[in-house]
């Protein structure tokens, strides 16, 4: 730093205008490099605002549906339901809803929604238990996105804007829109959100507030029991967010979340209720179809976005009023059965979420999403297939090898058209879309398809136009067409994935590279800087003094490497902490060897388990609180002498700890005055600190202060707004400079005045860990910078050069990383903390 | 030089006959009995390491042989605590269940580190600075000896740390046994290095005296 200082002082070499471009440029360089890294690591898809029609469908080679039979409107196929009611209940696990005889092992959260099992053990052939597997990310937006476009959404699709994430994209309910179908919505404000102008009446909900398990599901409640009895909706989607947010706030195996469960079972009971007793002939829900499903699962701790298996398996119960007389065959059999406690047997079949828009547009008739690389699927069809042919067969029962086969050449029918969008799609989105994907693969998907379609055409020809004519296509022919589209399908989605969830290579080289230029650019330059302000350069001569200055270097690298592996980045607090406290034992060595600063090498060493202590307890912490929960009803009366004196503790030691800072802040203004606003934004800064104290005793439950402030979120806001100011305040002064003489205070005195002008908002945030850390880390600097005089008194023939402050550089960057993961965050998804966002 | 190679070679063997003696007469392995196999390893090779570094004793005068042992013994808890302590700092799991071990580990770790220190140099703060904190300036053979043998054993036990946050969910990966086996492997580096240095060294003493 002071090379610098003397070169910005001497002014020898273009000056204040020349340093400024380089640090300009080194800038640069490196946000275009982490721009590309970032381009490549976060995956992109075009969004295409094109939109299928209903009058596409005579381009495609496949039967059109007869117009003359069926009156109302069908537009693609034939439309097997009229109705629908999707209750999505968010974060659902296959676990909650499979009878736990799949299962290894019996746990408490099983078995809770029997109305399923009872459901599908009675109605073979018109209700069933799905599997539904997610695509990752599992999170309920990208989820929702997936489910009604049928494609495969990325974290950031290019052409959504952050502040409205309306989808542009074809979806299921903008063609039932189009179709002329009436939507009712309820639930999760999400929906609105992505759909703001689709819903003939909504009733959303917030979705933000974790804390809050029963606000959503009881708005859906009262509102979803008036709409059933209601005639003017064809599609209704209700969005319960309980188990997600007591799996957030619980975890999986607690009372909250096994209660919800007990309640959605209850409430699906009734809604059944209500159906099936309106599903008489001519009644309302004649021909209604109702489907529950999850959006995605959830670990035990309730977190999700990422794509474990936990995350990704969800589960979808699908259940037709109307029932078929005879169970239809499945096409592909991938069910597992098993009997479950009642001794009946249940069938579940996996389902992708993928296909779920193409499967419920085909049920209802509808275009498929233009976007849509789903395959209708078999199983969810054949539910609710079986209704066509109820009118016009009157004496069915021996009739029944002909249904099968008229069924199935319907379901041909329909995967012909599904494939012919899916072709049509990829198609034009290789000829728009900037990255497309490759050649060779494009040619492969053609080629199956161009065999499909050559079978089709030998095999459609003795396929009936209508039920007058009798002749069929022998059913091992059509069985042969459906494997053939089914693998075009499927070749196409595995192709999709692969393009849209796996990384782009190229780009992120490329940012890569530019990175380590730009860094090989900063050596080269501190090295030029030594030179120009005439320090020696190091002369490394003993192999001793080699390994001190190349040690940094080598730590630096070690890390750098443990990056490449995904088990240490799930450690990085630990590996940060292990290489630094390798670090200060070395200064430990070096203090006992020269016999002075002891106690500095000492403190930090001891620093560094102290600080793993906070990490550990931040990835246990919803563990604990789960089991908190549980301890507190049975043993409140047998721990109580010892647990309160720890609770007190616990409350008054952030307390204490926040004291030392504000007198730590005010003796460090005290030596140094003389600068006029900048002391009052200091001031201020100490000013909040007494109001966060009160903010904490107001939340506690223990110390029971009065609530004197009308309400807790006062002083919280009036930290946020005081820091705004300060920081304001403190930048204006940064730029308005004054020719001071000191040059070397004012700067220490505006850093201290930054630095204070934020620390109080972001003590607030962080809770009640923040002042410890805060501590943790003034105390660690402290002992880095006084250590730095230790090193630089070893190695006297490179004093001042730059680069020997490479290990106190490297130790201050490992302190920071092992403090950023002991104030309760780490790498995952689970590791947000949602806890910030209630503070005020 | 033969005494050298003869302490050497048997606190090698010290080593993997403590090893053979676990497996065989009480059928304990590292992998599924850690702590009582640490045991036996530090038992049989503390034995072997105080009763020969004591015959190198400083000032063999003033000094007898029992002393030495006995200077040993003590140094064999007193290190313990040290490396036990830096285990900590490092990361090393605190725990009930992990009392046990990290105890033997570091007992372990003691007698390839610090007891032969202890046995030689006894309470002498100066020799021990001069060994351990100015590598420079070593003179006897036995200086090198117990200087690379210790930095062997905690390079390896540091470089042993490596593995155990991999999620490859091997029994190895479990707290002390990674760590013990680059212990033990860098403490078998060093022995051999150290040697060579012996050698190297009377070499070029039998130059100069020529």
């Amino acid at each position: 730093m002071s090379s610098r200082r003397a070169f910005w002082r001497s002014e020898n070499w273009g000056g204040w205008e020349w340093a400024l471009a380089v640090f300009l440029g080194i800038m640069l360089l490196h946000s275009l490099a982490i721009l590309l890294f970032t381009r490549g690591f976060l995956l992109t898809r075009s969004e295409l605002s094109k939109y299928s029609q209903c009058e596409d469908i005579s381009e495609s080679p496949c039967f059109p549906p007869n117009h003359d039979q069926n009156a109302n409107a069908s537009c693609w196929t034939k439309p097997a339901v009229d109705r629908l009611v999707i209750i999505v209940l968010d974060a659902i696990r296959i676990d909650f809803v499979a009878p736990s005889a799949f299962f290894a092992e019996k746990k408490p959260w099983m078995d809770k929604l029997k109305v399923f099992h009872e459901l599908a053990s009675q109605n073979q052939s018109s209700a069933r238990i799905f599997k539904a597997i997610a695509d990752p990310p599992t999170t309920s937006l990208q989820r929702l996105k997936g489910l009604t476009t049928g494609g495969l959404p990325t974290f950031i699709d290019v052409g959504n804007s952050f502040g409205a994430p309306a989808i542009i994209e074809d979806n299921l309910i903008q063609q039932l829109v189009q179709n002329g179908k009436r939507v009712v919505m309820m639930g999760d404000d999400t929906w609105v959100q992505l759909f703001p102008h689709h819903f003939t009446t909504s009733y959303p909900f917030p979705s933000f507030n974790v804390k809050d398990l029963d606000t959503v599901d009881n708005g859906c409640i009262t509102n979803l029991f008036p709409t059933l009895y209601k005639g003017d909706w064809d599609v209704l989607v209700a969005h319960f967010l309980g188990v997600d947010h007591a799996g957030h706030i619980f975890g999986v195996d607690s009372t909250p979340m096994i209660e919800k469960l007990e309640q959605y079972n209850e409430l699906i009971k009734k809604v059944v209720g209500v159906l099936e007793s309106q599903s008489g002939p001519g009644g309302l829900h004649e021909n209604t179809m109702l489907l529950v499903m999850g959006d995605h699962g959830q670990t035990l701790n309730g977190d999700h976005g990422g794509g474990t298996a936990e995350e990704v398996e969800t589960a979808m119960f699908a259940y037709s009023l109307k029932k078929p007389p005879t169970p239809l065959p499945a096409v592909d059999d991938n069910s597992s059965c098993q009997l479950d406690m009642h001794g009946k047997w249940i069938c579940i079949n996996s389902f992708y979420q993928l296909d779920f828009a193409a499967t419920v547009s085909a049920l209802l008739g509808l275009p498929f999403p233009f976007g849509s690389i789903g395959r209708v699927n078999s199983e969810l069809f054949s539910l609710a297939g079986g209704t066509w042919n109820q009118d016009m067969s009157t004496s069915d029962d021996d009739q029944n090898p002909w249904k099968v086969e008229s069924w199935l050449q319907n379901y041909v029918n329909v995967l012909c058209i599904n494939s012919w969008q899916v072709k049509k799609y990829i198609d034009v989105y290789s000829s728009l879309s900037l990255i497309g994907f490759s050649e060779k693969d494009l040619l492969h998907v053609s080629e199956i398809y161009a065999q499909a379609q050559e079978l089709w055409s030998i095999t459609s020809k003795n396929f009936p136009l209508n039920k007058s004519q009798s002749s069929f296509a022998s059913l091992p022919s059509v069985k042969r067409l459906i494997n053939a589209y089914s693998r075009f399908l499927e070749s196409v989605a595995a192709l999709a994935r692969s393009n849209w969830t796996e990384f782009n290579l190229k780009m992120m080289g490329m940012g890569f590279c530019i990175m380590l230029s730009s860094l090989y650019l900063h050596v080269y330059l501190i090295k030029r800087l030594d030179k120009l302000c005439g320090l020696p350069t190091c002369h490394s001569g003993y192999f001793r003094s080699f390994f001190g200055v190349h040690f940094p270097y080598i730590v630096v690298l070690i890390r750098a490497f443990s990056f490449l592996s995904n088990s240490f980045i799930l450690e990085e607090g630990k590996v940060a902490g292990f290489l630094l406290a390798t670090t200060a034992m070395l200064h430990l060595r070096d203090a006992i060897m020269k016999k002075m600063m002891l106690l500095e090498a000492i403190a930090l060493s001891l620093l560094v388990p102290l600080l793993r202590i906070g990490i550990e307890l931040g990835q246990l912490k919803q563990a604990v609180n789960s089991l908190f929960l549980k301890l507190d009803p049975s043993k409140t009366s047998g721990i109580d002498n010892n647990s309160q004196f720890w609770m007190y503790f616990a409350e008054v030691l952030p307390i204490l700890a926040l004291t030392v800072i504000a007198y730590l802040l005010y003796k460090s203004l005290a030596c140094c005055s003389s600068q006029g606003i900048l002391k009052y934004v200091i001031v201020g800064t100490l000013l909040n600190y007494l109001l966060i104290p009160i903010h904490w005793a107001t939340d506690s439950s223990l110390l029971s202060v009065p609530m004197l402030l009308g309400g807790g979120n006062l002083i919280p806001r009036v930290t946020y707004a005081a820091g705004i100011l300060q920081l304001s305040l403190v930048i204006g002064q940064i730029f308005v400079r004054k020719r001071s003489s000191n040059w070397e205070e004012s700067t220490v005195v505006k850093a201290l005045a930054l630095l204070s002008s934020w620390s109080s908002t972001i003590i607030v945030l962080s809770g009640k860990q923040g002042p410890l850390v805060v501590i943790g880390l003034l105390i660690g600097g402290w002992c880095i910078i006084r250590l730095k005089t230790l090193g630089q008194n070893a190695e006297n023939s490179c004093s001042g050069s730059s680069l020997s402050y490479a290990l106190s550089m490297t130790q201050w960057s490992l302190l920071a990383v092992c403090v950023f993961f002991s104030s309760g965050h780490w790498c995952a998804f689970d590791g947000l903390r949602y806890a910030a966002a209630f503070v005020g | 030089m033969t005494k050298m190679l003869f302490l050497h070679i048997s606190c090698g063997l010290g080593l993997v006959s403590a090893f053979w003696v676990a497996h065989n007469f009480y059928s304990l392995t590292l992998l599924q009995n850690p702590a009582k196999t640490l045991r036996t390893l530090w038992a049989v090779e503390a034995s072997v390491v105080i009763l020969l570094y004591s015959l190198f004793r400083r000032n063999p005068d003033q000094c007898s042989y029992l002393r030495a042992v006995l200077r040993g013994l003590l140094g064999l808890p007193t290190g313990a605590v040290v490396n036990a302590l830096g285990a900590i700092v490092l990361g090393a799991p605190v725990g009930i269940q992990h009392f046990e071990k990290t105890i033997h580990w570091s007992l372990l770790m003691s007698v390839l580190t610090f007891v032969p220190a202890a046995c030689v140099f006894g309470s002498c703060w100066s020799d021990w600075l001069r060994v351990f904190a100015h590598t420079e300036a070593i003179a006897a053979c036995i200086d090198w000896i117990i200087c690379i043998g210790a930095h062997g054993a905690v390079i390896g036990a540091w470089f042993g740390a490596w593995p155990m946050p991999l999620d490859w969910e091997r029994p190895w990966q479990e707290w002390p046994i990674c760590v013990t086996c680059g212990a033990i492997i860098g403490y078998l580096v060093g022995l051999i290095i150290s040697f060579g240095f012996v050698v190297f060294h009377n070499q070029k003493q039998r130059v100069k005296g020529d």
